[in-house]
């Protein structure tokens, strides 16, 4: 019994040491690509250093800062006045590092004839005004409208780029993570639903918004109007030369710009 | 009651009987085999030369001169494609210079000739006629410039824009071309490693999808057109019947044993390589929680059964005990998180160690029932010889009560244990992580790990490209199954060998 008493108190201690070797990262599901692309670029540098990605809303990222368990809060929406409160109450200082833009397509069925929305008609789609398809020049078929759920900074940004803050409609379908939002309306021929620009493929359809399309260029140069940057915050800025700031700051090379690129989202330097 | 109502109602109920057994029979052949048949498929499967170039580069796996040998006669079997490719780019490149060097002279000479025309414009006498000549010849060069630039965006459309396209299902199919930059992601260094994903890309290079949304009831139509006919006439028209039947010598599938999908770590977003971090992770979860709960459930059924006193706090204990046992799991990982990482943090993140501690309030009231039940189930009379031979109380329960028991209770155990590993919920909050290393033994105090449940459930809603790898979605599936069953099997075979044991 004492033998093991005695492995477990150096196995603790161990473990206490090899503390800083972790990153760990929790928050937005949009920012999470990145973050995992990063993770891996970071790990086959770095072998001893072990950095974790969760995904699980940019609310989520916002609380680990908070209570200090996670080291990189990812979130596709700025720190809110409330969360930012909270912190600084407990002393923690978070910084944002924005690493890449991100577009947000409203996404359709391919089969779905309509190409173009204005940003008045999604709302008025998602206000649940306008319920079927051939009020927008598509076919005659009832909108299954799909969301993000509350807790996302995908939705945050819908709710206030697109929706001004007025609620959505009761019938409307919240999912959990942008990959689930593909999934639905992919398989739902009448749905329409919103993820981040690095999520669509071809089986789903982007729509142009206000005749403008979603892409790299549009996204930068302000034109296509629902559109956002993505962070990672940390609690304060890192100390120089650790594994956390070398990690933070992958985005600004060249590297990390190509892997952000290839996620398809859009990177905020020009090599 | 007549006899033969008894009679009937005797055959309806062993009927009814027969065929619920029957329906649980068929639900798990249903669900059961698909996740057979397709989880094996991420162990064998026909592998290309992709997933050989895999093993050897990121796994140091495979043998490297037959590796060499069978790449370079890849590589010739490719080298076409990639000649072709090349050049058209460089008649693409040609006719683009060509047409930027005639903008380029024209625009030269119309500036000469509105220098020429501004001084014409200040001698005197003027001559208008030459000036208006002049002016006449800058309007055909405006007309021809118009030309030459709706010639360039008509080269983009029907060139450049279709031929990246054709690059990049090129790139996914054979990985990136030779003599191109190493791409940043892992993921895109290769090419396709399955023979099965390998024809979906070849059918993708093959023809091009659109919709066609003319039908009357407003519902688009997925059409399918040759690739061939946007490259008519070109150099690149061979390629794509020269790739559809030489595929099998540029891929060279070959059926793949690969075993060590469970023993590999994972590669590029979980493209390539195994699950090891999300098995291990599981691992740890499940003897983890174990840990905690096994001495913690026995303890307490023994003290309920052997010392407690019945009495209004037992069975207010009891009935907590059993309301527990029904609380859903998500309850128990958000109490994880409050308890556990907010209040008295165990560790900084979420952890191996809170998952555990999570996981073991989760399984503690069917260790504690069924542990309850297994000593109750001791004969009276085991305990009444053991106090008739003097011993006490602890030594009864030590020496008599619990081996006797110990049958029942490790039934209990192993229940709660394929629980355990199955659980989703009390995770994802307290240890589980989409991507991570394989912990060491001690790590597990302070870093959460990937597990199998939750790297499922994360695979299928969450991961960007999740319809490439399929395969290791349901391997996933299928480790986790075989995991429960193998660790059930362990503990039945235990009992058997301790109830034969007891039994003399």
């Amino acid at each position: 019994m004492k033998k093991v008493i005695a492995i477990a108190v150096v196995a603790a201690s161990v473990g206490v040491a090899s503390a800083q070797d972790k990153i760990v990262i929790d928050g937005s599901t949009t920012v999470g690509p990145i973050a995992k692309a990063f993770a891996e670029y970071f790990m086959a540098a770095h072998s001893e250093v072990n950095v974790t990605v969760s995904e699980s809303g940019s609310g989520n990222g916002a609380k680990g800062l908070l209570n200090g368990t996670c080291d990189v809060g990812d979130m596709s929406r700025p720190m809110k006045d409330g969360e930012f409160k909270a912190c600084a109450e407990k002393g923690i200082q978070p910084v944002a590092h924005v690493v890449a833009l991100d577009g947000l397509p409203i996404l359709v069925h391919p089969s779905n004839p309509v190409k173009d929305l204005t940003v008045e008609q999604v709302r008025k789609i998602y206000l649940g005004e306008i319920t079927n398809w051939k009020e927008v020049g598509g076919p005659d078929m009832a909108i299954v409208s799909i969301s993000r759920d509350t807790n996302s900074g995908t939705y945050e940004t819908f709710e206030g780029m697109v929706m001004n803050k007025q609620k959505i409609h009761e019938g409307c379908e919240y999912v959990g993570s942008n990959g689930a939002v593909r999934q639905r309306v992919q398989s739902t021929p009448a749905a329409i639903g919103y993820a981040g620009l690095g999520f669509v493929d071809k089986t789903v359809k982007a729509l142009k918004v206000n005749g403008v399309f979603p892409s790299a260029e549009t996204v930068q140069s302000g034109e296509y109007p629902i559109a956002r940057p993505l962070f990672m915050y940390t609690n304060g800025y890192p100390k120089l030369g650790t594994p956390l700031y070398q990690f933070i700051t992958i985005y600004l090379s060249e590297d990390g710009q190509e892997m952000v690129e290839e996620k398809g989202f859009i990177p905020v330097t020009a090599y | 009651m007549r006899l033969e109502t008894r009679k009937l109602l005797d055959k309806a109920f062993s009927g009814f009987g027969l065929i619920a057994i029957v329906i649980m029979a068929l639900a798990l052949v249903f669900i059961l085999a698909p996740i057979v048949s397709r989880g094996s498929k991420a162990f064998v499967f026909k592998g290309t030369i992709e997933h050989r170039r895999v093993m050897l580069e990121l796994f140091d796996r495979g043998n490297v001169d037959k590796f060499h040998k069978e790449r370079d006669e890849v590589g010739k079997a490719r080298e076409p494609i990639y000649a072709m490719m090349a050049e058209f780019e460089a008649k693409t490149l040609e006719l683009e210079t060509s047409i930027e060097t005639t903008l380029d002279e024209i625009k030269n000479e119309d500036r000469n000739l509105r220098k020429e025309v501004s001084r014409l414009k200040k001698v005197t006498p003027r001559d208008d006629v030459l000036i208006a000549e002049l002016e006449a010849r800058r309007e055909q060069f405006k007309t021809r410039e118009a030309e030459l630039k709706a010639q360039r965006s008509e080269l983009d459309d029907t060139r450049s824009a279709p031929y990246e396209e054709l690059k990049d299902t090129v790139e996914e199919l054979f990985g990136p071309i030779p003599g191109d930059k190493t791409p940043v992601l892992v993921r895109q260094r290769y090419g396709q490693t399955r023979w099965d994903r390998s024809l979906i890309k070849l059918h993708e290079l093959l023809y091009t999808e659109e919709w066609d949304y003319s039908s009357p009831d407003g519902i688009g139509v997925k059409v399918e057109t040759p690739r061939s006919e946007l490259f008519a006439g070109t150099c690149l028209e061979p390629l794509f019947s020269y790739t559809e039947e030489n595929i099998p010598q540029m891929m060279r599938p070959r059926t793949t044993f690969y075993w060590q999908f469970i023993t590999d770590v994972s590669k590029g977003d979980n493209f390539f390589g195994g699950i090891w971090p999300a098995v291990l992770g599981t691992i740890y979860l499940t003897l983890g929680s174990m840990i905690f709960a096994i001495p913690m459930g026995v303890i307490a059924a023994i003290y309920l059964c052997e010392y407690a006193k019945e009495g209004r706090v037992i069975s207010f204990l009891r009935v907590c005990i059993s309301t527990l046992a029904g609380v859903p799991s998500i309850v128990f990982g958000l109490f994880g998180l409050a308890f556990f990482l907010n209040t008295i943090h165990v560790s900084s993140s979420k952890s191996v160690l809170a998952g555990s501690l999570t996981l073991s309030l989760l399984i503690l009231p069917t260790i504690i029932r069924s542990a309850e039940e297994a000593i109750l189930a001791v004969p009276r009379s085991y305990k009444e010889a053991a106090f008739g031979l003097g011993a006490g109380r602890w030594r009864t329960v030590l020496t008599v009560i619990l081996p006797a028991a110990l049958p029942g209770i490790l039934t209990g155990v192993v229940i709660s244990m394929g629980r355990a590993a199955g659980e989703t919920a009390p995770i994802i909050f307290t240890a589980a992580v989409s991507v991570g290393l394989p912990l060491k033994i001690w790590e597990t105090m302070t870093e959460p790990t990937p597990a199998l449940p939750w790297n499922i459930y994360n695979l299928c809603t969450e991961h960007e490209a999740v319809d490439e790898i399929r395969h290791v979605q349901y391997g996933m599936v299928l480790t986790l199954v075989a995991i429960v069953l193998i660790l059930n099997l362990f503990a039945i075979f235990m009992r058997a060998r301790i109830s034969k044991k007891l039994r003399g």
